[in-house]
């Protein structure tokens, strides 16, 4: 039998892995701005933090599972885009291609340092408790700051994370 | 709560305010002690402070409870828009300000990393796509 002649005008079919959870996520914030109660953070410039991360599904369960971030694209093994909020995080494995790369010295990124994003939480003693059990690294236990209170956790790269709770005097912009 | 916050470390906090509000669009929000400053641009508040000893009032700096004091440095950081990354970078190079690299063009964007005076990374970067934009519903 003869070939179809249009068989040469037809696309190759790609196989596409389905992302449900961003699949969730979109139609949620069209639904939100639909409804006109979109996050006006949402609608500018997002603030935006990169972490590099050993293994990028660890880094990336962890900040779902234990800190509320949302899968917003993953291309493994190399990088991923998270969000909580006007907050969005990019997750790079160093000593891959992209963020991670080794720089023209030749010094590779690496995880961990001091820097950190710190997260308002209601209740910290509460989110502490809930993050140790579930057997998050805590690098500094609860104390007492100025109008905070505060802790360090750790992803499972060993990247800092700070969980604070306002006190008396806390101060939000407006 | 849309503000995003994050903690730098730095040496020296009056170095780092002349730093991100003279060169980055950052603007004072408070420094009522010489370790700690709080500085916002946008949705993002930049709280900067210098490490301090165990007893300070401030607890954002202190040594671990190990007694392991925190630095500045590393390599994970904030990222900052730019609409025009060579024009910044030139600007920047004129004010010398350190770079750790040269422009990298990667799929969405392009972008640079500089450092402030503590050497912390700051990266900067150029949406060389619409999507890539932070603004939007990307």
């Amino acid at each position: 039998m003869a070939a179809d002649p249009l068989d040469a005008l037809r696309l190759p079919i790609v196989p596409v892995e389905p992302r449900p959870r961003f699949a969730d996520a979109l139609l949620r914030r069209i639904e939100a701005a639909a409804e006109g109660r979109a996050d006006p953070a949402a609608v500018r410039e997002n603030p935006t933090v990169r972490y590099f991360v050993d293994d990028l599904g660890t880094a990336v369960a962890f900040y779902r599972e234990r800190l509320g971030f949302e899968e917003e694209l993953t291309s493994a093994p190399s990088f991923a885009m998270l969000h909580r909020g006007g907050l969005r995080l990019l997750l790079s494995v160093p000593g891959l291609p992209g963020a991670g790369a080794a720089l023209p010295d030749g010094s590779v990124p690496e995880s961990g340092g001091w820097n950190r994003m710190t997260l308002q939480v209601p209740d910290i003693a509460g989110a502490v408790e809930t993050l140790r059990a579930a057997g998050v690294r805590i690098r500094a236990q609860v104390s007492a700051g100025v109008a905070v209170r505060q802790a360090l956790i750790q992803d499972p790269s060993g990247n800092l994370i700070e969980l604070f709770e306002p006190t008396a005097g806390y101060h939000e912009r407006p | 709560m849309s503000t995003v916050s994050v903690r730098y470390i730095v040496d020296d906090v009056d170095a780092a305010i002349g730093f991100y509000c003279g060169y980055l669009g950052f603007s004072e929000q408070m420094h009522p002690d010489p370790a700690f400053a709080m500085l916002t641009r946008g949705d993002l508040r930049l709280v900067l402070v210098a490490p301090v000893l165990a007893d300070h009032p401030g607890g954002g700096s202190r040594p671990m409870p190990d007694g392991t004091r925190q630095r500045p440095g590393g390599w994970n950081r904030f990222m900052l828009e730019v609409p025009d990354l060579p024009a910044t970078a030139a600007e920047l190079r004129a004010n010398g300000v350190r770079f750790r690299n040269e422009i990298v063009t990667g799929i969405g964007s392009r972008q640079v990393m500089i450092e402030d005076p503590s050497g912390n990374p700051v990266e900067l970067f150029e949406s060389i796509r619409p999507e890539a934009h932070l603004s939007g519903s990307a």
